[in-house]
């Protein structure tokens, strides 16, 4: 906590120096909570065995075609891409003594970063269920999301012409039919569950009061790393080694963003800047008019400005 | 070159436009363009060499994170002659705010070429569609307004003047335009500095949200002022590396009492920038890092002991007033700024281990094919308009010069004064 202090408190200097004439500004920058009707997915890697029945089921139930470009017969992707939203991979150390399956999809955070980020806000969270979902017609295709997410979830058509942000939106569609998502639909272990956020993470903490030191930490991901995710995550493994970072407890957007808004708030702070550097610049550009004028009577040359 | 003072913007004349280097560069800006819509057609997979994990290329973190650092001159420069009120830096402003007009013209274009979905670029023009908590949508939008409105209008005073001395009968029709220009120049002027202090700081915000990605070193909350303060001395280096290489290819006089004053000024910005980066490391506990054996902290030293060594060398050159001492001093701050600016978005940037990122032939040859549009631009601009500072004996040399080969035009103060 300290040296975050004493890192905010250099950015206050800097700020500080232009935001002096100004009165206070009471900035109450709450971070922001997942609502009661927050959807998501509760996953378990001691339950996963690694079947890729969820891989081939998203693909699916996404109209996205089969990425077959591995060995041009088998649908093996190997990471997200513009074919895959959802991916199992194997974590394994040298010698076999621990090792993990893990899936990977979009985090749907709570404050995500890619949301953030995004300019015309093509990337954004729905009311109500918290899905993070992204809109063509607003998306300019800055690639400014895969920039942001900590988690590398955000794929762009980089062979497209009019190129797509591809990413999970939790089978928006399935859900409006009243069907789960496809993944945890197929899922043959319950290794991946569907239901509200909080619903899961009572599950989760359920399985872990149950079974105490089988989990990583006794922790459930993605309860308040990055300001919360609305995918959870129970590991036998540690987190790192299954690619969720150990991002913090303050979302992404809140943590590094946060001197940004204030400096920004209401654009006061260059307006300020703007009006006394104009009241400024009419006396000096006074001056020099009198004195190009000066130089004319004498030269003959006209001013140049 | 000869050592005079500078007094009045005069044209390069006397010297053909079509030369062999401004053919080259024109030959380069062609491919550049025709490359940028072959991209267009296939994508930007098969043209570039970015990736999902490096999905930002040459063109964003070179062309608009670097060089518009470089093309920073009009506002560092501007801000010094009017704000600060350095009044010797008059004379090279016409330079500074041509050489950032090029630079956010060219970065902006690329820009565009850079977006998957450029047509969608119009959600700009509705405010209430913006996304406010977005840097990019800060620097999108505010980069653009910055160099279609103050930039544009602040490099129309040498256009109106050319029509002034070539088209006298124009005068009258002109005199209302230049009338409302003196009139309206200090809100222009104050909008041409207060626009790239908001999207040179926000180039930094960017990256901030890269969060853990960028390297710790570089990832600051200062990231925003580091990036602003390094647009304003890379704009000085900038500037006076091109005044004198004009001033040695065109055999012009050097002012080195103007450039003596834009080297203290970047000095002490280099200064107080290494002072700022040292305090915030040590503040955020992070020093260990500057001496980890790695790329990272080779990386941080190279930039930081260039940097000094070109802060240095700019007061040193400012006191002996020493050409080329000049010269190395800004070349050494350029580079060093310009491994700064390039670090958070490249190469500071990690998104994942072992990911590496070059670009492509195709990128490279759109990215530098985009910056010789600019020098192009330049080239013809010093040469039809009054840009470059000279003495007001080089003003004289051309009136006599077009005299003889222009008749008809009338340059006031030495033909006849008849305005």
């Amino acid at each position: 906590l300290l040296h975050k202090i004493a890192a905010g408190g250099a950015t206050a200097v800097a700020a500080g120096t232009v935001a002096a004439a100004l009165p206070q500004v009471a900035v109450a920058e709450e971070q922001a909570t997942a609502p009661e009707s927050a959807i998501g997915l509760l996953y378990d890697a001691t339950k996963c065995i690694g079947c890729k029945t969820c891989v081939v089921a998203c693909a699916e139930a996404n109209n996205l075609a089969p990425d077959t470009r591995l060995d041009g017969l088998h649908q093996a992707p190997l990471d997200l891409n513009n074919f895959t939203k959802n991916i199992i991979r194997l974590y394994r150390t040298a010698d076999g003594s621990e090792f993990s399956y893990v899936k990977s999809q979009c985090m749907h955070c709570v404050d995500p970063a890619c949301v953030a980020g995004c300019s015309f806000e093509a990337l954004r969270k729905e009311p109500g269920t918290g899905i993070v979902s992204w809109e063509g017609i607003k998306c300019s295709g800055c690639r400014y999301c895969q920039i942001a997410c900590p988690y590398s979830v955000p794929r762009f058509e980089w062979e497209a012409f009019n190129p797509k942000v591809i990413k999970c939106e939790l089978c928006k569609p399935r859900l409006a039919q009243g069907k789960e998502p496809a993944c945890t639909t197929v899922c043959p272990t319950n290794a991946v569950v569907f239901g509200k956020r909080s619903a899961l993470l009572a599950e989760a903490k359920r399985r872990i009061a149950d079974h105490p030191g089988k989990y990583f930490e006794n922790r459930v991901y993605g309860e308040h790393d990055a300001g919360g995710t609305q995918v959870l995550y129970l590991s036998h493994v540690p987190f790192e080694k299954i690619g969720l970072p150990n991002l913090g407890t303050e979302s992404v957007p809140s943590r590094f963003l946060k001197w940004q808004h204030r400096v920004y708030k209401f654009l006061a702070i260059p307006a300020v800047l703007y009006v006394g550097m104009v009241g400024v610049m009419r006396g000096n550009f006074k001056h020099h008019q009198d004195e190009a004028a000066r130089e004319q009577k004498e030269t003959g040359l006209r001013p140049q400005l | 070159m000869t050592e005079q003072r500078w007094q009045r913007a005069v044209p390069v004349y006397a010297v053909p436009v079509q030369t062999r280097a401004f053919m080259l560069f024109a030959f380069m800006a062609i491919v550049g363009v025709i490359l940028s819509v072959y991209r267009e057609f296939v994508g930007l997979g098969p043209s570039s060499g970015m990736t999902d994990v490096y999905s930002w290329g040459l063109w964003k973190t070179w062309n608009v994170m670097v060089v518009t650092g470089l093309g920073s001159g009009g506002f560092a420069v501007g801000i010094a002659a009017w704000v600060f009120h350095r009044k010797r830096l008059h004379i090279v402003t016409r330079t500074a705010v041509l050489l950032s007009f090029l630079a956010y013209f060219c970065g902006l274009v690329l820009l565009a070429i850079d977006v998957g979905r450029p047509w969608n670029l119009f959600w700009m023009l509705l405010p209430w569609k913006w996304n406010t908590r977005s840097p990019l949508l800060e620097v999108m939008t505010c980069m653009t307004a910055y160099a279609v409105i103050p930039l544009f209008l602040e490099n129309v005073p040498p256009v109106l003047e050319r029509y002034y001395y070539l088209r006298p009968e124009l005068r009258k029709k002109l005199a209302p335009i230049d009338n409302l220009m003196t009139r309206s120049f200090v809100f222009i002027i104050g909008l041409a500095y207060i626009l790239p202090m908001m999207h040179q700081s926000s180039l930094g915000a960017l990256m901030l949200l890269g969060g853990q990605r960028v390297h710790p070193l570089w990832q600051t909350p200062l990231m925003p002022l580091l990036y602003v303060t390094a647009a304003a001395f890379l704009g000085y280096a900038g500037v006076t590396l091109t005044l004198l290489l004009t001033c040695l290819f065109y055999k012009r006089p050097v002012d080195t009492g103007v450039l003596a004053e834009m080297n203290r000024i970047a000095a002490g910005l280099i200064i107080g920038w290494t002072a700022l980066r040292f305090i915030d490391l040590l503040a955020r506990g992070r020093v260990g890092l500057m001496f980890t054996p790695d790329v990272y902290g080779a990386m941080f030293w190279f930039e930081t002991v260039v940097l000094i060594a070109g802060a240095v060398l700019l007061f040193s050159s400012a006191k002996s007033r020493n050409l080329r001492a000049i010269f190395n001093a800004n070349l050494l701050v350029a580079i060093g700024g310009t491994v700064y600016r390039f670090a958070p978005p490249m190469l500071a940037f990690h998104p994942r281990a072992g990911a590496f990122y070059f670009p492509s032939a195709i990128e490279i040859l759109i990215a530098f094919g985009f910056m010789s549009v600019a020098v192009v631009g330049f080239l013809l601009a010093i040469k039809k308009l009054a840009i470059l500072p000279a003495p007001n004996s080089s003003w004289y040399a051309m009136a006599s010069y077009a005299k003889l080969v222009r008749p008809e035009v009338q340059l006031t103060g030495y033909i006849t004064a008849k305005d």
